[in-house]
């Protein structure tokens, strides 16, 4: 039961989430702020940001209510400008040497799970609903101890490079546990991955609510095997296309003197070749996109909040492929497009199942400030709540 | 004239809406429901109009004022005097946005133009040479194993080119003019591939190749206008300034488009990579002039190097470095205005 308010009563009902936004009104947000950071030498470039993150949440509507997002730019410029700087030393040191490429890598190991952390909690606490803000309730210490695996088997994967490089001069073996560190990241990366969104999703709140996350680490191994599997079938599709579509594309390009293929033919042919490889990566990055999203919000829930996400894979797929598309013929200037259509299909797969009374949620406190170099972080690094 | 408007209370507390009235009483906005609430303006947050979306005015006590119906929402506000700001002006126009597409080409263009570069060499000049020859090494490093293998050219010849190159520098750079970036000349016998060619990495190394030595063996004044080219991206630590400004055009990429593909905002970078190496050629053209004249050899030399570089080459694409440059024509163009008298 819901009167016109919003407002239920008894039993369960579905939240349905909208996103309302357009492309042509992104376009004209975005490349008006694009402007004036060009001209303030990026200065404004949190600006920019908060009106764009303004314009997505206030867009999106969960229950025919807006989110809301409450960063303040000026609180952001401080932390951009730290990121920008690590990130300008960061790429130059990548391209400098080696050793000063290792150093930027560690530093930035160091110091990245604190940025995760500061990114979600600025991230949420400057996200409203129904006049209540969200919070991330997950601590420092946390979000080490979600990477710390990881990090072993990075520094184990650098130390097998190391002793590689100094060994082989002198005809040594590197230890045999040393060698397996390429093997076990393969290995490892679903239960890896599988860390980190634990440690995101148990710790949303909102109001009262607390979420709790129940994807179980064999369910991500099930998303990555699919994901070979059908990597596999995809190029075996390609394999068998492209051999028998090459003796029929050089019979009808026509081959040149001494039997062999016109420059023009063999044109033709690398850039089909090049097609077929960005649409294997667009069908698998969606179809793991899409799996992904499902299993992980299809498994986060609160007390009285269940979510669910139904992501057609073959939907993304085509977005992003017409995404990809028309932003490459546009030389970039779909990019509002491209950013509203993907938002658009993405959190629309998304629905909240309410158990009880909305109207009885309370907030409980207030979150302290939160530090907004994390979000900087999140924008240079990639890093992001992964809707 | 519309003084009233509906409008959805949350308090900040609980997510429970109230349905209001909000009107303007004199300096405080007024929200009538199952009680009255009245807030100063000048605690109000009023949003910035969208087309798409609802309005949400926010209390500084946390109170929010949800309204659905824009156009009324917007009707009432400006009836209340409240005007855009302008940049929601400009946003909300698609003639200010077309000017502010066809601006910031424009300023995309001039700071690949001139930014960029003046950016670069800004930077450069607080990065000591040391991370210069660690990135030569580097470079180094990354070419395929039996690319570059000990010369075959006698150590006699090579000892005469080091020293003709070594006059030719002192000439062209008197001691007086301040001290010259360090140099070291090798020999390689190289791999087909490379061809006739020289290279000159970040740090100061200039390496030549055999199959450079054996093009231009009775033409020394050549050679020296190749080592002179070279020369030329030491100096003006053409590699160094190459990776600076491939990293602030990527930087410039990925605030455009950056949160679409990494993938597509890195190619910006390449191509940047690609143009901005045609303007350290012209550079490096000039300095092999200037060599070869303080050498009192005529610019000439290099005409004829090109002229065998492409008769080797046939009619298919010359090979890297020295030729791999485009514009070869524009290049042998400059020799020949360059020998003229």
């Amino acid at each position: 039961m819901m009167d016109r308010l919003g407002n239920s009563g008894e039993g369960s009902r579905t939240l349905p989430i909208r996103f309302v936004g357009s492309g042509s009104e992104y376009f004209r947000i975005w490349i008006v702020n694009l402007l004036l950071t060009l001209l303030t030498v990026g200065l404004y470039y949190p600006f920019a940001k908060v009106r764009r993150l303004r314009y997505f949440h206030g867009c999106t509507e969960v229950d025919g209510h807006p989110l809301e997002f409450h960063g303040k730019p000026w609180a952001m410029l401080r932390g951009y400008a730290l990121v920008a700087q690590l990130a300008l030393v960061y790429g130059f040191a990548q391209r400098s040497s080696p050793l000063a490429a290792g150093i930027a890598l560690l530093i930035l190991m160091a110091i990245g799970p604190a940025l995760w952390h500061s990114s979600l909690r600025f991230r949420l606490a400057n996200t409203a609903w129904r006049g209540i803000r969200l919070r991330f309730a997950g601590t420092l210490g946390g979000a080490y101890a979600a990477v710390g695996p990881a990090y072993l088997l990075a520094l184990g994967f650098m130390l097998l490079a190391w002793t590689a490089g100094t060994g082989a001069t002198r005809g040594k073996e590197p230890p045999l546990l040393l060698s397996l560190t390429p093997l076990l990241i393969v290995l490892a990366t679903p239960w890896l991955l599988w860390r980190a969104k634990r440690y995101q999703h148990v710790h949303y709140e909102y109001a009262s609510e607390r979420s709790s996350f129940s994807a179980r680490v064999p369910q991500v191994y099930g998303v990555f095997l699919r994901t070979v599997l059908l990597s596999m079938a995809l190029g075996a599709v390609v394999a068998v296309v492209v051999g028998l579509g090459a003796p029929g594309l050089f019979a009808l390009g026509g081959l040149g003197e001494l039997g062999k293929p016109k420059p023009g033919t063999v044109i033709v042919y690398s850039l089909l070749i090049v097609l077929a490889a960005l649409l294997f990566q667009v069908l698998l990055r969606s179809y793991f996109t899409a799996r992904l999203q499902d299993l992980v919000w299809g498994h986060t829930a609160s007390r009285r909040l269940r979510f669910a996400s139904r992501l057609r894979a073959r939907s993304l797929a085509g977005v992003t492929a017409r995404n990809w598309l028309l932003m490459v013929l546009t030389l970039g200037l779909f990019y509002p497009f491209a950013a509203v259509a993907t938002a658009r299909l993405r959190l629309q797969a998304v629905s909240i199942d309410a158990d009880a009374d909305i109207d009885d949620l309370v907030a409980r406190r207030s979150g302290g400030p939160a530090e907004a170099a994390g979000d900087a972080a999140a924008d240079v690094l990639g890093v992001d709540i992964g809707l | 004239v519309i003084h009233r408007i509906d409008a959805l209370l949350f308090d900040g507390h609980s997510a429970r809406a109230r349905r209001v009235t909000l009107r303007i009483d004199g300096i405080e906005l007024v929200a009538e429901g199952e009680h009255t609430w009245r807030w100063p303006l000048d605690q109000v947050r009023w949003p910035e109009r969208t087309r798409h979306g609802q309005r949400v005015l926010v209390l500084d006590g946390g109170e929010r004022l949800q309204c659905a119906d824009v156009r009324a929402f917007d009707d009432w506000a400006a009836a209340q005097g409240r005007r855009d700001g302008l940049v929601v002006r400009l946003q909300r126009s698609w003639r200010a946005t077309a000017l502010a597409l066809v601006a910031t080409v424009a300023v995309l263009a001039a700071v690949y133009q001139w930014g960029v570069p003046l950016a670069a060499r800004a930077v450069l000049a607080f990065v000591p040479a040391s991370v210069d020859q660690a990135v030569g090494q580097r470079a180094l490093d990354s070419l395929p194993e039996g690319w570059l293998m000990p010369s075959r050219v006698g150590a006699e010849r090579q000892a005469k080119l080091r020293q003709a190159f070594a006059d030719a520098l002192a000439r062209a750079h008197p001691p007086a003019q301040g001290t010259l970036p360090a140099w070291r000349l090798e020999f390689r016998a190289a791999d087909k591939a490379l061809g006739p060619n020289a290279l000159a990495l970040p740090g100061g190394t200039i390496i030549v190749t055999d199959a450079m030595m054996d093009l231009l063996a009775d033409r020394p004044d050549a050679l020296l206008g190749v080592l002179g080219h070279e020369w030329g991206h030491v100096r003006h630590r053409h590699g160094m300034q190459g990776l600076a400004r491939a990293t602030a055009v990527g930087a410039m990429a990925s605030l455009v488009v950056g949160d679409f593909s990494s993938l597509l905002a890195a190619a910006p970078a390449l191509l940047a990579q690609m143009s901005y190496s045609r303007d350290f050629e012209r550079e490096a053209d000039a300095e092999a002039v200037r060599l070869l004249r303080a050498a009192g050899q005529s610019p000439a030399a290099m005409v004829e190097f090109f002229k065998r570089l492409r008769g080797i080459a046939g009619s298919r694409r010359v090979p890297i470095a020295l030729a791999s440059h485009p514009d070869s024509e524009e290049r042998l163009r400059y020799f020949e205005d360059a020998a003229r008298p």
